[in-house]
């Protein structure tokens, strides 16, 4: 008989050994585990008290091909920012930004990064595409998300979390085209351009091809581009040769003015109407004199006689040299704005003594939708799903200076919404 | 009919005299170095911000420097050989800080595609800091075509002048470059270069100077070309020279990696693939350019004019 220790008894040690030894491993790493969900739950800044001054996080593109809009928010949310802090408030609040950038991995990486700084709440991201994806992050840590440009369908009904200040293009898409149809009632022809690999773009554009088929008109050329398209003589020379009288444009600011330089240049002399994504001074040095005579229905309107938007003109040119302010950058401050005198409400009420962060963003998401707001945008409120209510909208004419360089959204008509009745500029 | 046929060569040959002056300033560089350098879109949008500053352009609100400007306003043609030589110079520069480096310690060539990308990435983001988001016309765009019309019409087919413009000098550019290879000395050292490294160095080439030269020229061709297209289109931000710089390594591969002529005729033959398809199928116009793009590839996988490698044992 051979001693233990021989080849057979050592196999089995080593079996045993090999069993104390996974079982080691199992227990290492369910501490680990349980260590690392201990500091998780210890470093989730939504379990930690809320502090004296509240933070606002903004993740707006300020990198990438949306950067011009991300840049007109910035200078919206800077503005709101200083004018509201230079009275004193119940809750001191401040602005966090981070670049969103331009696609939705970057956006997403922004508003995570924001949470877990504690922000109490979100603004942004720019692109209805970008939202589409972040906006579902901060729904499951339950952040209140103001969206200042996502004008996409469904955006608010991602989730109880996620409401916007930029109404939805459908409200506002067809607005221009009946001041086009007003202007020449004789249009029959109708060029579309979109860029398809933008979600907002496609989503308008079937706004615009509806209200097109609901005014009997069937488009004779429909030209799909890309967002980082620059020449455009393809499909601007197929779209001129069915001779179109109306021109509808569904892009974004760069691509877009581009295309409108370039029908000027090939020729076309027609009515063009464009959506949301060109409602950017910014195009002005990109179209030059082309974009004169531009139509395009609006959320917003300079000239609104109304104290705070007379307000945030004065600071908007005291700060951009006598420019007049755009769409996005008002919305932006009214996205500020809505975060901030909802945070106020709560706290006057006591609402935000002696609770944790997320109780607290559960509270103010509950305030934002109740409350109503004064905005450079005019009177808005929020339904229950987040949408939200604007009374009045505006179709302006992009006139151009002589210089063919610089130009303002022009007034023609504004439409309140409730009641159907239009008003016609002079 | 034929007036859509004419369209259409019109069309293709625009868009394609473009992708051959990008893709030929990537085919100097790979022909000497065997490398690609991803900096070339960035280049790109440097020689199209160059010339409008030497314009007289003014720095919009959201730069660095809000309504600075130089103190001149040189004519565009002028604005645009300094810009390309400004563009030449920044080459060297991403030469000289993302490509010598690896060289000298003898790193794998590949990781000088991560470097070069980099650097590409830092040009376009101190652009964006400088120069703000916005977009730039050109500030006497209008004047420095003064006199043409905006548009001309060739037996029915309609082509805007600057495009055509652009096509001239893209024509120019290539036929001066290619002149300037086989005949003129220099020339012919850096083909001996990009032919045996080796060899040239024992008959005496400096093979260092040739790579430089490589360069300064790759980076001259896409600063015209930023320039060009920055008067044909405006500067749509930072980031418009990246489409092109793409587009023109696709024309690279397509027409045979290294090869002059090949980077003219894949530039030619992929603006016509893309002019070639209908309106109707616009969404698809990317999507066929690279299926003609996978179909020479198997065909031919040294593509269009590139010489078949030999594995020398």
């Amino acid at each position: 008989m051979l001693r233990r220790g021989g080849l057979n008894a050592g196999a089995s040690d080593l079996l045993a050994a090999r069993r104390r030894g996974s079982r080691r491993l199992a227990l290492a790493v369910a501490a680990g585990i349980s260590i690392l969900a201990m500091l998780g739950r210890n470093s989730d800044p939504a379990a930690k008290p809320l502090p004296s001054t509240v933070t606002v996080g903004a993740a707006i593109a300020l990198t990438g091909n949306a950067n011009l809009y991300g840049q007109d928010q910035r200078m919206g949310l800077s503005l709101a920012r200083d004018w509201f802090t230079t009275t004193p408030h119940a809750r001191p609040v401040q602005l966090q930004l981070e670049d969103g950038a331009s696609d939705e991995p970057s956006a997403i990486a922004a508003f995570n990064l924001l949470i877990r700084r504690g922000v109490i709440g979100l603004i942004g991201p720019t692109l209805s595409q970008q939202a589409f994806a972040a906006d579902p992050i901060a729904q499951r840590q339950g952040v209140p998300v103001v969206a200042p440009s996502n004008t996409a369908k469904g955006i608010p009904q991602i989730g109880s979390f996620i409401s916007r200040v930029s109404a939805q293009s459908s409200v506002i898409a067809p607005l221009s085209l009946d001041e086009a149809l007003q202007r020449n009632p004789k249009i029959n022809r109708v060029a579309v351009f979109f860029a398809q690999d933008d979600a907002y773009s496609t989503a308008e554009t079937a706004i615009f091809q509806r209200a097109l088929a609901e005014r009997g008109l069937t488009p004779v050329s429909l030209q799909r581009t890309q967002l980082a398209d620059n020449d455009f003589q393809n499909p601007i020379t197929a779209a001129l040769q069915q001779q179109p009288d109306l021109v509808v444009i569904s892009a974004q600011a760069v691509d877009g003015g581009n295309l409108i330089r370039q029908l000027g240049e090939l020729g076309y002399r027609g009515q063009i109407v464009v959506g949301n994504g060109l409602n950017t001074p910014n195009i002005y040095p990109i179209c030059q004199r082309w974009c004169d005579g531009v139509l395009i229905a609006q959320a917003y309107s300079p000239d609104l006689n109304t104290p705070i938007n007379q307000t945030f003109r004065r600071l908007f040119q005291n700060a951009n040299g006598n420019r007049t302010p755009g769409q996005i950058t008002a919305q932006a401050w009214s996205a500020y704005q809505v975060l901030f005198e909802a945070l106020q409400r709560l706290q006057q009420r006591g609402g935000l003594e002696g609770v944790s962060l997320g109780e607290a963003r559960r509270l103010l998401m509950q305030e934002v939708l109740t409350g109503h707001y004064d905005t450079p945008l005019g009177p808005i409120h929020f339904k229950p799903d987040g949408e939200v209510v604007q009374g009045r909208f505006y179709v302006a004419e992009v006139t151009m200076q002589a210089n063919g360089r610089d130009g303002r959204f022009r007034l023609v008509r504004s439409i309140d919404v409730n009641t159907g009745a239009g008003s016609q500029q002079p | 009919m034929t007036e859509a046929l004419l369209q259409i060569l019109l069309n293709g040959a625009a868009s394609g005299g473009v992708y051959a002056l990008v893709a030929l300033g990537y085919t100097l560089i790979f022909s000497v170095l065997g490398v690609i350098n991803f900096a070339q879109g960035a280049l790109f949008s440097l020689g199209g911000y160059l010339t409008f500053l030497l314009m007289g352009g003014r720095i919009g609100v959201n730069g660095a420097l809000p309504g600075w400007h130089l103190p001149l306003a040189l004519p565009f043609w002028l604005a645009l050989l300094l810009a390309a030589a400004g563009a030449g110079l920044a080459a060297l520069l991403v030469e000289r800080v993302a490509f010598a480096p690896l060289r000298r310690r003898g790193a794998e060539p590949l990781l000088s595609l991560i470097t070069s990308l980099g650097a590409g990435v830092v040009l376009v983001n101190l652009l964006q800091i400088l120069m703000g988001a916005e977009g730039y016309a050109f500030p006497a765009g209008a004047t420095a075509l003064a006199g043409l019309p905006e548009a001309l019409l060739l037996g029915g087919a309609r082509i805007r002048t600057v495009q055509l413009l652009l096509l001239l000098i893209s024509a120019l550019a290539v036929a001066a470059l290619t002149l300037w290879l086989e005949r003129s000395r220099t020339g012919q050292a850096m083909r001996a270069v990009a032919e045996d490294p080796t060899a040239a160095r024992l008959v005496g080439i400096n093979s260092a100077a040739m790579v430089r030269l490589a360069f300064l020229i790759s980076g001259m061709l896409a600063g015209l070309g930023g320039g060009l297209i920055g008067m044909s289109v405006s500067l749509a931000g930072p980031y418009f020279g990246i489409s092109y710089g793409l587009k023109g390594l696709a024309v690279l591969v397509l027409g045979g990696l290294g090869s002059v002529p090949g980077a003219i005729a894949g530039g030619l033959l992929m603006g016509l693939a893309e002019a070639l398809i209908p309106s109707e199928a616009s969404g698809w116009r990317d999507a066929l350019a690279f299926a003609v793009l996978f179909a020479v590839l198997v065909l031919r996988p040294s593509g269009l004019l590139g010489r078949r490698q030999l594995e020398k044992v």
